[in-house]
């Protein structure tokens, strides 16, 4: 398909937003399922609210309303698909080469989702990115499955929830798919050569617990093999803990704080590390913050990693460091505007890197949002080279 | 292949797109709809004499212990059928613990009362006459006194062929309660596509009922309620809070949950909340706005909304508009009898 007709075809249900009469907002799964605005979950979509993570933690139920819950059989077609489209700008600058600038006007990722409910806590959640290959207007993507997952939630009470299949862990504090800006956050996506980034969705089983108290817990076995460049399969651990003071899940209401391990194995990428191919330990400590004053909102992420020289082809244990600091301001829902510093300490094996981000959306409709974003990073590699990113977009994000 | 995935994508898209308000419409929980036909129970057919009958023991003030009080003293047709006091004074002027429900629709209501210990009218009607603080009346007594006025013995064998009975009494009141149902609100006529009296603010107000706000997963269904009960830990911020619907249950899980009340016709109906503790809607809107108050057993619904001063004012600019034309009753003459006369104001203050 040719990208122009791509194009057009993307523009075609914006088109027919604008000229649908009266309130034809369109909205994804589980809005549709309920009757609900996306602002029920979302505090400004794909951001999630407090309503939303505690309906996500409750096997895409809604809290306490278990018995009133009908599964997809009885509801509306639960598929909902997702993508962006806009212009970018980006600019390279770097000490060694010259400058590099890029404009263009993309179609940026579709997704395609569907969720619900098979049975009485029974949840399940799939998203499907359908292969694109790149080409000028289209960032390529690949059609392996983002996520495919079943949750079976409340075995006895809200502290028992099995969730398998591939799925975002909760060791993620801050979801990555979830976030308002469109540059990543640095850390989560910071790792070894062909490691698995650390906010990846992986293939695992996961278990997560949750009470009154505000105390919540998760831990789980990952299947690394996807990511880790290895076919035997190590499997990887992890634990988190968190609390959240007051009512809320810390998202928009409350304040929350929780701890995060990592523990994996992995086998050297072969083309890095010709030596030793056996496998190699890795692991990851975070610590988190989200705290929550009127229509503000403060995410703090700290994450430390230990990972074994060969990784790296390096000669002793590679610590690294990172974080960021992010302030969101949801004024109303029409409008949610933040920004972010980032930052990874890797001074031992590549360089450092900082990045800042500002940004606001526009929520023209309940489902479509208008996306201008600005981020500028910089990466200073040990060899005293310089490469400075400054990207500029303006998208529309929607989803139907 | 890769093209082919793209154009159904983009065709499962427009067929969304295009189906989109017909399956918002269908959500499960939208609040989106119009009053359906009142529910009749089998047992108690609606009959014109029945309801007259009703309509008189509603009003009849004989049917408490000193003849002051009637179901319209607390129950109030100028006062949106409920009344504006903060919990109810009965006889000789004993004040109760709860305030009082709108009769208005409660015909639609699967339980009544805030704890939903009647399940029915009928099964409600019986209960304030006893109830030692409202009427003060005992139900062997109130048969006995209406069974020595000829023209309640006379109404009751032509409308269920017997003397004055206390089912009689309670289905005859029920079948009343079941006439007095709210016309068109300014949403309803909304929903029938006439924006006379809908307004931007009320527009933007149903978005955050049914969004950021989150009260339609309560509030939902043609009569913005659930049916069912919650703890919004009312009454927690005192001493001895109330037990709610652990006191029907004795589930522990049910210790201060109270009915989700109707918000039809709620502009007329204030002060709110089963302890009549918040004045306005705006206060009600408030409350929700600090997530209720916190206690062990608090919904997981409830948490801080952190709504705009604007965002407040149109959630309440939503429920104004759903007000819709009240009943108007005449007071009825009574039969005449024995005994202390029933008030011919029908015991209204
Ligand atoms: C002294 C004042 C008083 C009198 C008299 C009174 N009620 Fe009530 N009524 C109340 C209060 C207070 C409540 C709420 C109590 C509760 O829910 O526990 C109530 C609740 C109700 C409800 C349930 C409303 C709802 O939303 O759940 C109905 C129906 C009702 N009354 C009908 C009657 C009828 C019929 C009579 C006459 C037989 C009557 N009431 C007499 C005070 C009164
Ligand atoms: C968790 C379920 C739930 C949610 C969410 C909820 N409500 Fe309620 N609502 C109730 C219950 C239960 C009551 C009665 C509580 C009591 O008196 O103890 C009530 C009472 C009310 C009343 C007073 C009614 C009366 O007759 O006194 C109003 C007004 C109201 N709600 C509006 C709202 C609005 C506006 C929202 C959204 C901001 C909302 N509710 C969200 C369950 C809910």
């Amino acid at each position: 398909m040719s990208i122009k007709t791509l194009f057009l075809l993307m523009l075609a249900p914006l088109v027919l937003v604008t000229l649908l009469p009266s309130k034809a907002s369109a909205i994804p799964v589980f809005a549709r399922k309920y009757g609900f605005e996306c602002t029920m979950c979302h505090s400004t979509y794909p951001r999630l609210n407090d309503f939303g993570q505690r309906f996500r933690m409750n096997g895409y139920q809604l809290p306490g309303m278990e018995t009133l819950e009908k599964d997809i059989t009885e509801t509306s077609v639960p598929v909902a698909i997702r993508t962006s489209a806009g212009y970018n700008n980006d600019n390279f600058d770097s000490t060694q080469t010259s400058n590099v600038d890029v404009n263009e006007f993309q179609v940026n990722g579709v997704d395609i989702l569907a969720g619900g409910l098979i049975g009485p806590d029974i949840g399940f959640m799939f998203v499907y990115p359908p292969e694109i290959n790149s080409s000028r207007g289209v960032a390529g993507q690949n059609g392996a499955i983002e996520s495919a997952n079943v949750i079976f939630s409340n075995l006895g009470s809200t502290w028992f929830n099995i969730r398998a299949g591939k799925f975002e862990p909760a060791y993620v504090a801050f979801s990555n798919k979830r976030h308002l800006s469109i540059s990543p956050y640095e850390i989560y996506d910071f790792t070894f050569p062909g490691g698995p980034a650390f906010s990846d969705n992986q293939v695992g089983v996961e278990f997560t617990g949750w009470g009154r108290d505000g105390f919540r817990y998760a831990f789980g076995i990952l299947d690394g093999s996807e990511t880790n460049g290895s076919d035997t399969a190590p499997s990887d651990y992890y634990v988190r803990a968190a609390y959240v003071f007051g009512p809320g899940e810390g998202q928009t209401a409350g304040q929350r704080i929780g701890v995060t391990g990592y523990f994996g194995q992995a086998k050297p990428l072969a083309s890095w590390q010709e030596t030793d191919m056996s496998e190699q330990s890795f692991d990851r400590w975070g610590v988190d913050a989200s705290f929550n004053v009127e229509q503000w909102n403060l995410a703090l992420q700290y994450l430390r990693s230990n990972d074994s020289s060969e990784l790296w082809n390096f000669s002793g244990n590679v610590p690294y460091s990172g974080g960021f600091a992010e302030v969101t301001y949801t004024p109303t829902i029409k409008f949610a505007g933040f920004t972010r510093y980032d930052w990874v300490n890797a001074s031992s094996i590549l360089g450092d890197i900082t990045r800042w981000t500002v940004g606001g959306r526009y929520y023209i409709e309940d489902n479509m949002a208008l996306h201008l974003e600005w981020s500028r990073r910089n990466e200073s590699d040990l060899s005293g080279s310089d490469i400075n990113e400054t990207l500029w977009t303006a998208r529309l994000d929607f989803a139907i | 292949m890769r093209r082919l995935v793209l154009l159904m994508i983009v065709l499962v898209g427009l067929a969304l797109m295009l189906q989109q308000p017909k399956l918002l419409a269908q959500g499960q929980f939208m609040a989106n709809t119009l009053m359906p036909p009142v529910p009749i129970p089998a047992d108690n057919p609606q009959t014109d004499a029945k309801i007259r009958l009703g309509a008189q023991l509603y009003f009849d003030t004989r049917l408490s212990a000193d003849s002051t009080i009637s179901c319209a003293t607390c129950h109030d047709p100028r006062t949106g059928w409920a009344n504006h006091g903060k919990t109810d004074t009965g006889i000789a002027g004993q004040v109760g613990g709860r305030n009082s429900g709108t009769i208005i629709n409660s015909a639609y209501m699967r339980y009544q009362f805030w704890d939903g210990r009647a399940p029915s009218l009928e099964a409600q009607a019986l209960g304030p006459i006893h109830n030692p603080i409202e009427m003060g009346e005992t139900l062997e007594n109130v048969v006995v006194k209406l069974n020595a006025i000829p023209g309640y013995v006379e109404q009751f064998q032509e409308v269920f062929g017997t003397d004055v009975t206390t089912d009689g009494i309670a289905k005859a009141i029920a079948s009343f309660e079941r006439t007095i149902i709210s016309g068109p609100s300014p949403y309803d006529l909304h929903l029938m596509g006439d924006d006379s009296q809908w307004t931007s603010a009320a527009e933007r107000g149903r978005d955050l009922f049914n969004g950021k706000a989150h009260c339609s997963t309560c509030h939902s269904g043609p009569m913005f309620s659930d049916q069912s009960f919650h703890n919004l830990g009312v009454g927690f911020d005192g001493e001895n809070p109330n037990s709610g619907r652990f006191n029907e249950t004795n589930d522990p899980a049910d210790f201060g949950r109270f009915k989700t009340p109707t918000l039809r016709n709620i502009a007329l109906t204030y002060p709110y909340l089963h302890t009549g503790s918040e004045q306005t809607l705006m206060d009600v809107v408030d409350f929700y706005n600090r997530g209720g108050i916190q206690n062990d057993n608090l919904d997981l619904l409830m948490f801080p909304l952190a709504l705009t001063q604007q965002e407040k004012e149109d959630l309440v600019a939503f429920m104004e508009s759903l007000t819709g034309t009240i009943p108007e009753v005449p007071i009825p003459t009574f039969p005449e009898g024995p005994g202390l006369p029933a008030d011919p104001g029908g015991g209204l203050r």
